[in-house]
């Protein structure tokens, strides 16, 4: 298995499409930024966001249980599915008991956590991908590395090879113009083909049974308005007690992921259209036993703006892949060792704690503490290599006595000074394979400190 | 399905058995209005989300601009053809739709989106799937931000409404701006500034 470190370093070694991808996150980021200075109240904002949330996860079963019970009045139906697998097979059965064979998606990042594409696939069932970012990658045969935009990763001239040779576009053609035109057209025949339209959802409201969906393409609502039968996956997370609860959410959500104001579609569904069937599938997947553990409960506030990947130093020179779980960048690393801390024991420490995650945040998630945590947590399973162990335990002792601490000093800037340096920068030292060590001072500053201020103290002065 | 009963309650359990202290529930909350003229405002940010914007001062200068930019539009908000369409779910007819006229209930200041249901539109799918969405709003009902969006809403969904702001976009490619991903390519929002449209 090759862990973050090796993947990143994979995606380094393209060093202008490294520079690129780091630019125009960050560009992303500073748009973030004049949107939410914009904002009068914008930190009270992101605090009542987070209270909505934490006070949501308090009572989530009396609002799932409210949630459901106006849906269903509404005319929805209402599914449970306590597994990915669960969730797999009521799609599987809406579908087969309709006869339906044509299905248009729009962005999800549940049903990606749950495998549903390659599920149906292997039945034989033709799921498209709508949001032209997923649809890109779904015709590349790749998955997303960004949670808002899933292609991010890629060039427009690798775009317009892929849809010249699946989408019979014009050769050589790069204009993002000319290909969104493109992705439009083919897409258009989709919707219209389409018998099943599945989103996955933003907020769902207790109180009155409204799902919430919110897209700047309008797939959403193309996929859900045109196919006779629609179906919404929701994480049991995304329940919020109210209406008026939607202002401060959507007020922070596309401010937050892409600096605009509002998404150019926010779309409350209800009911179902006349003749058509409405489902909703309420998934677990893990999540209320995450809801169990209290260092980690918070992460559960996220409403997924990708705001922590835009401003993340790792992220943004590292690329989404080299997360390898669905949801990459700092979110992703405290959520995926919920699901298998031995697979994703490199995540949190796929990061430099800067902190800059959990001020970005919308619903002030601690991010980097959560990370923190959990770099503990996974040592005291043994998550460490045994170099570093080594070298933790040897460092315990020199930190904990005086006189080896000081004679270790020593030592050390003798060898940098005096050894040559192929004996320095070696395998060993991971840290030196891409960087210089800094100059050794002829002294430590005990040494400096004791020589020039020491009678200095017989003077009265510390 | 007797199989979803089952998973239900196994999730309501779950959840109930890691029962958390209570966290109490923020009164709804209403952020400081920003300064300034809550027409001019919205105007802006229309404008900033790619949508048009004119405005009007009178009925004849409606009409007259709705002759003029927009013959052969589908003016939904006249009855007799909002009655035609309520049967209407040819979607290849539907996908030929140019320019449709709709009534906006309100606009909201801070991020120039209009607030559409299903009394506005007599089938959910017609203000997306047509090339070009005009938009019909009193000067009058605009409202500051979402907040007060949300009140005015009250609760009182059809069974399908829609905040939209501005043409359907993308940025999916190297992050270049794209209007008319799949939605309407181009929204154009009248402003009355007389409340004619009663």
């Amino acid at each position: 298995m090759t862990n973050h470190a090796h993947r990143a370093a994979r995606f380094l070694k393209n060093e202008e499409r490294a520079a690129w991808h780091d630019k125009t996150l960050w560009m992303v980021r500073k748009k973030r930024d004049l949107m939410a200075l914009d904002v009068p109240d914008w930190e009270e904002l992101r605090e009542q966001a987070s209270q909505i949330k934490r006070h949501s996860l308090s009572k989530l079963d009396d609002y799932l249980v409210q949630f459901e019970e106006h849906a269903i009045n509404n005319g929805a139906q209402v599914h449970w599915a306590s597994t990915a697998g669960k969730l797999n097979e009521i799609v599987y059965q809406i579908i087969k008991e309709n006869n339906a064979s044509r299905i248009v998606k729009s962005k999800s990042m549940l049903t990606e956590e749950c495998g549903l594409n390659p599920f149906l696939e292997k039945r034989g069932i033709e799921i498209i991908d709508t949001d032209l970012g997923e649809r890109i990658i779904q015709l590349k045969r790749e998955p997303p590395s960004h949670i808002v935009m899933p292609a991010i990763h890629i060039k427009k001239e690798e775009i317009s090879e892929l849809f010249h040779r699946e989408l019979n576009s014009e050769e050589g053609n790069t204009d993002p113009t000319y290909l969104a035109a493109t992705a439009r057209l083919h897409l258009r025949q989709k919707f219209i083909e389409a018998e099943v339209a599945i989103t996955g959802v933003n907020f769902a409201v207790a109180e009155n049974g409204a799902v919430v969906v919110c897209t700047n393409e309008g797939n959403a609502d193309m996929g859900v308005h045109a196919a006779p039968i629609q179906i919404h996956c929701m994480g049991i997370e995304k329940v919020i007690p109210r209406l008026s609860d939607l202002a401060v959410f959507t007020r922070l959500l596309a401010r937050s992921a892409t600096g605009q104001p509002i998404t150019t579609y926010t779309s409350h569904y209800l009911n179902p259209k006349p003749g058509g069937q409405m489902h909703i599938i309420i998934v677990d997947n893990g999540r209320s036993e995450l809801i169990g553990k209290e260092d980690y409960r918070d992460s559960l506030k996220c409403i997924r703006c990708g705001a922590c990947m835009n401003t993340c130093p790792v992220y943004r020179r590292s690329g989404g892949h080299s997360y390898h779980y669905v949801i990459p960048g700092p979110i992703g690393s405290i959520l995926a060792p919920h699901s298998n801390s031995k697979e994703y024991e490199d995540l949190p420490f796929a990061s430099s704690l800067c902190g800059s995650c959990s001020d970005v945040c919308p619903v002030k998630i601690d991010i980097h503490g959560q990370l923190y945590r959990w770099r503990q947590d996974l040592s005291q399973q043994g998550a460490r290599s045994p170099i570093k162990k080594g070298i933790m335990k040897v460092s315990g002792k020199i930190l904990a006595s005086d006189k080896m601490y000081d004679w270790s000093g020593k030592v050390a800037r003798w060898c940098i000074k005096y050894l040559p340096r192929v004996l320095i920068y070696n395998r060993l030292n991971t840290w030196g394979r891409e960087r210089e060590l800094p100059e050794v001072p002829r002294e430590s500053f005990k040494e400096w400190y004791n020589k020039n201020f020491r009678e200095g103290d017989k003077n009265g002065q510390k | 399905m007797r199989e979803t009963k089952m998973d239900r309650n196994k999730i309501l359990l779950n959840i109930q058995r890691s029962r958390i202290k209570p966290v109490n529930l923020p009164e709804p909350f209403c952020s400081a209005e920003k300064e300034g003229d809550k027409t001019i405002l919205f105007k802006e940010m229309l404008m900033q989300t790619g949508g048009d914007c004119i405005e009007v001062n009178s009925t004849e200068e409606l009409n007259s601009l709705l002759d003029n930019n927009f013959r052969g539009a589908t003016d939904l908000r006249r009855n007799e053809l909002f009655k035609n369409f309520l049967s209407y779910s040819n979607k290849d007819s539907l996908e030929r739709l140019k320019t449709v006229i709709l009534e906006g209930q309100f606009g909201v200041a801070e991020n120039g989106s209009i607030w559409i249901d299903d009394s506005n539109f007599p089938n959910r799918l017609i203000s997306f799937i047509c090339e070009e969405l005009v938009v019909c709003l009193d000067s009058k009902q605009i409202v500051s931000n979402m907040h007060e969006a949300y009140l005015r809403i009250d609760n009182a969904i059809s069974g399908f409404g829609v905040f939209i702001s501005g043409p359907s976009k993308t940025s999916d490619i190297e992050q270049h701006l794209v209007y008319g991903a799949h939605g309407a390519k181009k929204l154009v929002v009248i402003i009355s500034h007389q409340s004619i449209l009663e």
